[in-house]
């Protein structure tokens, strides 16, 4: 067991050697010299030479590539070129929690609703709850959530000004204002994932429902929502995890346009003024951190399997 | 949105030039005793004691950020906020018909000759970290940009800058090489930003991250600055000018949605936006809540030929195209009817050398189809030419104008394939010379200078069109050093004749800039170069 857990571990890091070499290069063939960014139109030689110079720029790529691994590794990420922010600071300490807290609401959403759902769907199969539960989860899989979001605020917080339509506040600072400005954009980055959710959830205990495990328990003259709660939800832990897992790079994909259409100041916000600020280095570091948080998120679910079916502990 | 893609956004920073202008020694004299006058007459009718300050202001700032830096940043959205933090010696101002330049640090500006400049300051005006704006400072910011390192992109400003002269603490000579009609612009702490005053100690202190920590005197004090978030700053107590600030505190909501923006707008969770993009415009226009401040300010956009290669290195075929594009559909299409057609550069803010006969009198370029039909004759090339049109999702029309046009220039036999790229990319291809026409846009300050002579001097690095013409350098080196209004609006003229003569670009149109506050906020003064100064602003 821990030998495998090893052997996951070392697989991960060879794929994050491989993200940031691959980032790293996509970066530096990016046109736009941060150098001539920083200076504008009218300079000379030598000031473009000292900054180059002061930025580490004319070293060899693979000297740059190995130094920026190095001190990355050793958690000094460096100062943005431009805006001379502490780069660290600025993803891991301020970015990286909004995204998270923006993540976790919507993926506690999408499975309160999400679960229950696909229940209510796989139990009462071929009814018209079944039909309506297929539409509700196509539409929530279809609607862009870009669109989506931009309605939520005109009818929830424009129309009826039932909440902000903007910003973040901190739910450790202020836990119930940073409840209610997480609820739109919550909303908007969960339906996608609601209807995943409905889908696999139904698919798999229609199956499990089959079985002769539950024929035995409800023979048994157990109730209806402990034949399907307990012995048929257990079942299907694997595949909504696994569901969750594989989704969760598609969850942060979602927090890119979500962070900017309710102006969160999350990794993805930050990544698109990197982008357009030319700050290469935050690029690079957000790059880095997406990357390193979708890998983990494999890695859990890799890990998590053996709890959630003792079929795949080793012996 | 009112930013380029890639560099220099920042000289175009909007300005009203103005003031240089008024001819001659006598009435710059004027202009100069008028602004002290006018700050004296504050002096003396405080509307507002200074312990007033109430109220907490939340504005949209739509631009990108990259620092707070007045001397090194490129981003108008940015000069917008430094100017609530620092003033320059001279400041823009607008009575609602011209623009004018008048003292800001300086208490009075004489001119002693037409290449030296003298400054008095206000007395007793203090940064915010407490240490005294005299004359020493002046020097410092002057020279900081002039030949700082690193190198600020607005050296070349100063480069006409001989000498400084501490006369006493708070008096400064500045002695130039020859007569500097720019000047004015270069040095307000708005758009020129090469007059920006920083604190010397604030500078030393912080080295290069002065633009995370920057110390002005003015009316606001920063206070933090939270990526992707806000920036944030309170009322500077102590400000120079009496009655002002009116607002307790000021926050700038760093928003990359324009439509979120409004919404927060329209549902009263921000109090203010700094651009209102022209998409948007007439909805807002619609919200009775709403007021929106703007008009054309000092810009002008254009497609650009290359005129290095082939098709567009014959004259002809240029001014076939200049002929041929039908402004009124581009304004109607491109900017949702609310730009205004431009004939040649120089923009209708800039007072003095704006043509105000230039639709009737036949200057500059417009459209006329029989006209466009008879230089397409005259080309070389008489079959159907193809030629690549490289647009961007980006500026006030994004891809709209290429689309627009494409079927105007298709009516003079040259058919357009259209290509997208991003912004990055286009740019390169732009500077790089790899391109046969585009379209673009220059935001100037507001003075004939920088809207003619950067861009299309022989040689220039914003040059990209590769047209060169001695004449037109010399009209424009003239000028530049002529302080005659009437004088160097003329030589501006002749000089834009012959650029729409040879027709590297052909014009399109000036185009307006518009900043939206909820009705409840007051005192808003709006200057034609995208400022949002907070001076006198208050919350009802």
């Amino acid at each position: 067991m821990l030998a495998q857990a090893a052997g996951k571990i070392a697989q991960t890091l060879v794929v994050l050697l491989i993200v940031s070499i691959a980032s790293f290069s996509l970066l530096k063939l990016a046109p736009g010299d941060p150098v001539l960014l920083m200076l504008g139109s009218e300079f000379d030689q030598a000031s473009y030479d000292s900054l180059n110079k002061a930025l580490g720029l004319d070293q060899p790529v693979v000297v740059q590539y190995l130094e920026w691994l190095g001190s990355f590794v050793t958690g000094d990420w460096g100062i943005s070129y431009v805006g001379r922010a502490d780069i660290f600071n600025l993803v891991v300490r301020e970015a990286l929690p909004v995204t998270l807290t923006l993540t976790a609401c919507s993926l506690g959403l999408a499975i309160l609703i999400g679960v229950p759902v696909g229940v209510l769907s796989a139990v009462k199969k071929d009814t018209i709850w079944d039909a309506a539960a297929a539409v509700f989860a196509l539409t929530g899989t279809a609607f862009p959530s870009f669109f989506l979001g931009i309605l939520l605020i005109w009818i929830m917080g424009v129309q009826f000004g039932a909440f902000p339509v903007m910003g973040f506040v901190p739910p450790w600072e202020d836990f119930w204002a940073g409840l209610y400005h997480l609820v739109l954009p919550s909303i908007t980055l969960s339906t996608f994932f609601i209807g995943m959710i409905v889908r696999v959830t139904r698919a798999a205990l229609v199956e499990v429902l089959d079985q002769p495990y539950i024929t035995a328990a409800k023979a048994r003259g157990e109730p209806g929502w402990r034949v399907v709660w307990v012995h048929g939800v257990r079942n299907i832990m694997m595949p909504i995890v696994t569901v969750i897992g594989l989704q969760l790079g598609g969850i942060l994909q979602g927090a890119v346009l979500t962070e900017t259409v309710f102006s969160m100041p999350g990794i993805g916000q930050m990544l698109t003024n990197a982008v357009l600020g030319r700050e290469y280095m935050l690029v690079q570091a957000g790059v880095m951190l997406t990357a390193v948080l979708f890998i983990l998120v494999n890695l859990l679910v890799d890990l998590s399997y053996p709890f959630l079916d003792p079929r795949l502990r080793p012996r | 949105m009112t930013r380029d893609p890639g560099e220099k956004i920042d000289h175009k920073a909007i300005l009203e030039a103005r003031l240089s202008a008024r001819i001659g020694r006598r009435s710059f004299l004027k202009v100069a005793g008028a602004g002290a006058l006018a700050s004296a007459g504050f002096g003396l009718t405080p509307d507002i004691a200074r312990a007033d300050q109430a109220g907490h202001i939340r504005i949209a700032s739509l631009s990108h950020i990259d620092t707070l830096d007045p001397h090194f940043t490129f981003f108008l959205g940015a000069v917008q906020i430094i100017n609530n933090i620092h003033n320059g010696l001279l400041k823009v101002t607008f009575d609602g018909e011209a623009v004018k330049f008048e003292p800001d640090l300086a208490a009075s500006w004489d001119l002693e000759d037409d290449k030296t400049h003298l400054f008095k300051l206000h007395e007793g005006v203090k940064f915010h970290d407490g240490t005294a704006l005299d004359a020493e400072a002046v020097k410092f910011s002057l020279m900081r940009v002039k030949s700082g390192t690193p190198a600020s992109p607005h050296a070349w400003k100063l480069e006409l800058l001989d000498e400084i002269e501490i006369v006493d603490p708070l008096t400064i000579r500045l002695k130039f090489s020859k007569p500097y009609a720019f000047l004015p612009v270069a040095l307000t702490g708005s758009t020129g930003r090469a007059g920006t005053i920083v604190s010397p100690a604030a500078v030393e202190k912080y080295g290069m991250d002065y633009g995370r920590n920057p110390v002005g005197t003015g009316p606001f004090k920063f206070v933090s600055w939270r990526d992707n978030d806000s920036i944030a700053l309170e009322a500077n107590p102590d400000y120079f000018e009496a009655g002002m600030p009116k607002l307790a505190k000021a926050s700038f909501m760093l928003i990359n949605e324009p439509s979120t923006a409004v919404a927060a707008l329209v549902s009263g969770q921000i109090e203010g936006m700094n651009d209102c993009p022209l998409q948007l415009v007439n909805q807002v226009k619609q919200v009775p809540t709403i007021n929106l401040y703007g008009g054309v300010e000092g810009n002008y956009t254009y497609v650009g030929m290359n005129t290095r290669k082939a098709p567009f290195d014959d004259i002809n075929l240029r001014r076939a195209v200049a002929y041929a594009i039908d402004r009124d559909a581009v304004v109607k299409q491109g900017y949702f009817g609310l730009a205004q057609q431009a004939f040649s550069p120089i923009s209708p803010p800039m007072t003095g050398f704006y043509d105000p006969d230039i639709a009737e009198s036949g200057r500059g370029q417009r459209f006329d189809l029989e006209k466009a039909k008879e230089f397409r004759a005259k080309a070389t090339n008489q079959d159907e030419i193809e030629v690549t049109y490289i647009m961007t999702e980006d500026g006030p029309g994004g891809t709209r104008v290429a689309q627009t046009l494409a079927p105007m220039l298709a009516e003079i036999g040259i058919k357009v394939k259209l290509e997208l790229l991003e912004p990055a990319a286009w740019v390169k291809r732009m500077k790089d010379g790899e391109f046969e026409i585009l379209d673009f846009r220059w935001w100037a300050d507001l003075d004939p200078e920088e809207t003619l002579y950067p861009e299309f001097k022989s040689g220039g690095s914003w040059n990209y069109w590769g047209w060169e013409n001695a004449e037109f350098d010399r009209l424009c080196i003239e000028a530049g050093a002529t302080i005659d209004q009437e004088k160097r609006a003329a030589l501006y003229r002749e000089a834009e004749d012959h650029l729409m003569d040879e027709a590297p670009v052909a014009m399109l149109a000036h185009i307006p800039v518009y900043k939206a506050f909820a009705k409840k906020v007051e005192g808003f003064q709006y200057v034609p170069a995208d400022l949002v100064n907070l001076h006198s602003v208050s919350i009802g």
